[in-house]
């Protein structure tokens, strides 16, 4: 178990280092620089602003005094939000996109279960068609296209909800709901395979001859089976959603992490875009780290190596 | 234990959202601002003198104020922090009488040497301000914002000694003056500079305070910061706490609006000096003397702006709550709009515009109105066949603008055949050639394309955005269909096209300029050999003298008739496509006053307030289209 997470700790230093180096890079080999702009700058005022961000300096130069101050963990003022560093930047939005992938993350969880667990109970009938036809599509259609429509409804036709912002609940009900939307199409196939398996097995058929009652057979006697696959299948869901949560916050002005990294990328905010490939990187490596954890503590048949 | 594991997993997660979605619930709820708008995007810094655009523009305003405000509707200088002033009769010393009960937010009063140190961190090299320029009609001020290539030997010159590394980067290092001797230039630029202070002959070399510290220099010299201009040089002169001299470097008719454009609004030295770069700008630290202060700010949220109890004509504010939303997507601010969350929004999605124009009866909350900002492309005149006047020439006359403006300008922006847009008082507007497909074909034949055989194939740059995307298809249509040329064109992300512009990488690009001021010189300029604008390679010494003379004449009417030919000059051989004017696309709810439409869009917050009872056409309504 120590030696596992030795190894994981490892790969992830080493993999963020392949990422910083491949983005910074990358992040300077595209042409037109932070320092581009409409109005040409006297040659002195250029190179100031060069030397203040170590511009003027060749580019391994440049590599490896970023690196030593990532390394340790100051990641520099943002070049476009020049007011803050990019830790604060994260600092502000990191708690946003995590309470907005959750709700999502909630919001799939408890859609698909209850989706899922119908679908497999009513097997064969039109309400099976449909939510499984839902659950199609639901995977099928990106989430700008979900949140167009639900804008559409929610917000014009049938004004229940604001169109966008952060800060009161009810701003959140439909971000979260866009963005859960696929993986609560995929958790709802998820719970119609296994609960169908756990039907067919033979405690349910005994629990039955016994005379439990159908609910109480669904949601104690076979549901506690069913839902293993659907936890393990959290962990790269929120992952995902972490880092998925791009285009959704943009449509809704969230000012969370994906805001951030869209407009940092657009913007050649080299810094801050840096910043958070970085943090998407560790999150993604944290996260299938507790599933592989958690793998090993529900099924005692894997063993971590 | 597996099941205890399992149960104990599944209910940690389920408890965790569960405490997540309470907590979110939870979070502090904001009391509603009095008066919400969309500010297009996060702005880069809210310090004045470091900004650039119109969302920067709209808070630097707001938490500022100059020696001369802008009047809303007009755009005509009233008296800010200055309560009047003096103007020479050469029109090159202004003598500004400040108020004495202007207030910083700390309670202390503004004075003149708020305006000295201020102009002089604006013109700084370090600052590295973008708008550094502003300073530059101050006398001597270009030189100084140059550092060490505005000096020359025989200068009296400062030399800002390096200070400890970890110093607070907003304080100067020990400045010692003295007479430049000579400037020694060791390689690409580095230059040792031999000042004599008191007799004595010292050698300077700049370097950064890190290295200054680390070691000594390997010659006989001193380390410096900078050696620079000496500031007592340059126009700007403390008389008293409230009396500034102001010497230009030429008679500037526009100085007065310029005081009242926010590069330079003062800041507040002992803020600056306490907290350092970019620190003082955090909302619990910042000193200001504008109409509001700064609440909290929330990055590409929010905002708050309240109302300043210290602001000098704090009568004059009615709103006592803002909230500036940082809104990226027009689509998004347009349904915040519609759903009453935002009082205004500055931009409408073009093919919403198209169906909002078109509402019958016409809508009264949104009302295009030109202001001072052209739409044109840039011929890069280095490159065959652009080399040939009569080439651009034909390319102009082949041009359908009116075809452009009505199927993809909805908000009515008129066709242009000028580069300075209609509506500063007492310009005559100026015309180039007016289209004539026969005339143009005629002139590519002589030029030696006749039907556009041989002509080469030119490419067409834009930067990205669907609009300008959508208007270089066109133009590639027309010209294909009246001239038989093809053209391509190609569009570049922001930054990158404007490294292609500047380095005359591109074969015709498109560009688009808004007024700093209202005057055709800001226009005019743009074409000047030695404009940092001019990327098209045209130059016309004819030209160059006359916009040189612009700005030594003092009389009005004359001044605007040497500008009036250099013009035509520009009309006449188009090193630029004049193709269309810009409108504003403002929307703004009924119950908005105080809110104008003007000559530059600009929309100070001060001036508006909020009447939810009032009934009929408010000010931007009623000066409708």
């Amino acid at each position: 178990m120590i030696g596992f997470m030795v190894r994981r700790l490892f790969w992830m230093a080493l993999t963020l280092w392949v990422v910083f180096s491949v983005s910074f890079f990358l992040m300077r080999s595209v042409p037109g620089g932070p320092f581009d702009r409409e109005r040409v700058l006297e040659p002195e005022i250029e190179a100031n602003l060069k030397k203040r961000y170590h511009l003027d300096k060749p580019l391994v130069e440049q590599y490896f005094i970023e690196l030593g101050k990532v390394v340790s963990g100051d990641l520099g003022y943002s070049f476009k939000i020049g007011d803050y560093t990019v830790n604060e930047i994260i600092q502000q939005g990191l708690p946003i996109s995590v309470a907005l992938g959750l709700l999502a993350l909630a919001f799939a969880t408890i859609l698909g279960l209850v989706a899922g667990v119908t679908s497999a109970v009513l097997r064969g009938s039109w309400s099976d068609l449909f939510l499984r036809l839902a659950a199609t599509i639901g995977i099928a259609l990106p989430n700008f296209m979900i949140a167009g429509v639900s804008i559409l409804l929610f917000v014009f036709i049938y004004p229940v909800f604001p169109a966008a912002g952060w800060g009161d609940f009810d701003q959140l009900v439909l971000p979260s709901l866009c963005l859960g939307a696929p993986y609560a199409a995929s958790i709802a196939r998820i719970a119609r395979t296994s609960m169908l398996d756990v039907l067919k097995q033979d405690h349910i058929r005994t629990a039955r001859a016994k005379g439990v009652g159908p609910l109480r057979l669904i949601v104690v006697h076979a549901l506690r089976g069913a839902l293993l696959p659907v936890v393990s299948f959290l962990g790269p869901a929120v992952a995902g959603i972490l880092t998925g949560s791009l285009v959704v916050e943009q449509i809704f002005a969230i000012p969370g992490l994906g805001s951030h990294f869209v407009q940092a990328a657009l913007q050649r905010d080299y810094t801050l875009a840096m910043g958070l490939v970085l943090l998407y990187t560790v999150l993604l490596f944290v996260m299938n780290w507790i599933v592989d954890v958690s793998y090993a503590l529900l099924d005692p048949r894997v063993e971590l190596k | 234990m597996s099941t205890f594991y399992r149960k104990l997993l599944v209910w940690s997660i389920l408890f965790g959202i569960v405490v997540i979605g309470v907590w979110s619930s939870l979070a502090e709820r904001l009391p509603p601002a009095d008066f919400t708008f969309a500010n297009e995007s996060e702005v880069k810094s809210i310090d004045p003198a470091l900004v650039t655009g119109q969302p920067e523009g709209r808070i630097a305003y707001a938490l500022f104020d100059g020696l001369v405000r802008n009047d809303p509707e007009t755009l005509e200088p009233l008296p800010g922090i200055a309560k009047r002033w003096e103007i020479s009769d050469d029109k090159l010393t202004y003598k500004m009488f400040l108020r004495d009960d202007a207030r910083w937010s700390d309670g202390s009063p503004v004075t003149a040497q708020d305006f000295h140190y201020s102009w002089r961190r604006l013109l700084n090299p370090r600052t590295a301000a973008e708008y550094a320029y502003q300073g530059w009609y101050f006398k001597n001020g270009r030189r100084y914002s140059q550092g060490g290539s505005g000096i020359t030997p025989g200068d009296s010159v400062e030399v800002e000694l390096n200070l400890p590394p970890g110093a607070l980067n907003t304080l100067r290092g020990q400045v010692l003056r003295g007479e430049l001797v000579r400037v020694v230039e060791r390689e690409k630029d580095t230059r040792d500079y031999v000042v004599r202070i008191e007799g004595t002959e010292v050698c300077f070399r700049p370097t950064d305070d890190v290295e200054a510290s680390e070691r000594l220099p390997d010659s006989d010299c001193r380390w410096c910061r900078q050696v620079l201009l000496d500031f007592r040089e340059v126009g700007i002169e403390v008389i008293d706490d409230f009396t500034l001299k102001i010497q230009l470097e030429h008679p500037t008719p526009y100085l007065l609006g310029l005081l009242g454009f926010y590069p330079l609004f003062p800041v507040n030295r002992h803020c600056l000096e306490t907290h350092g770069q970019p620190a003082w700008t955090k909302a619990e630290n910042l000193v200001n003397n504008g109409p509001f202060r700064m609440q909290f700010r929330r990055l590409r949220d929010r905002i708050r702006l309240v109302k300043n109890e210290h602001y000098w004509n704090q009568a004059a504010v009615q709103l006592q709550v803002i909230d500036a939303l940082a809104v990226e997507s027009l689509t998004t601010a347009l349904n915040l709009y519609f759903t009453d969350k935002v009082d205004w929004i500055t931009d409408v999605p073009a093919p919403a515009l198209r169906v909002l124009m078109a509402a019958d009866p016409p809508r009264q909350d949104l009302n295009p109105a030109p202001f001072l900002c052209s739409y044109f492309y840039l011929f890069n005149t280095t490159r065959k066949p652009l080399t040939d006047p009569r080439v651009r020439q034909a390319l102009s006359l082949a041009l359908d603008r009116a075809e452009i403006c009505s199927r993809l300008m909805p908000a009515g922006e008129p066709p242009s055949l000028s580069l300075v847009p209609p509506g500063i008082p007492g310009w005559e507007q100026q015309r180039a050639a007016a289209e004539n497909n026969d005339e143009a074909r005629r002139l590519l034949a002589e030029a030696g394309y006749p039907e556009g055989k041989g002509f080469p194939r030119l490419e067409i740059l834009t930067n990205t955005q669907e609009s300008h995307q959508a208007i270089s298809e066109l133009i590639r249509k027309q010209w294909q269909r009246e001239l038989g040329i093809s053209v391509r064109t190609r569009n570049e992300e922001w930054g990158a096209y404007n490294s292609s512009l500047h380095q005359g990488k591109y074969d015709i690009a498109r560009r688009g300029w808004g007024a700093d001021y209202s005057d055709p010189n800001t226009f005019v300029e743009l074409f000047t050999t030695d404009s940092e604008q001019n990327s098209t390679g045209w130059s016309n010494p004819r030209f160059d003298q006359l916009v040189v003379e612009a700005t030594r004449e003092t009389d009005h009417r004359r001044r605007f008739e040497i500008l009036t030919e250099a013009e035509r000059i520009v009309l006449d051989e188009l090193p630029l496509l004049p193709i269309y004017s810009y409108h504003s696309k403002n929307m703004v709810k009924p119950h908005v006053r105080g809110f104008y439409n003007n000559a530059r869009d600009d929309h100070p917050l001060w001036a508006i307030r909020v009447d939810r009872q009032s009934r009929g056409p408010n000010e931007f309504q009623r000066g409708s289209r």
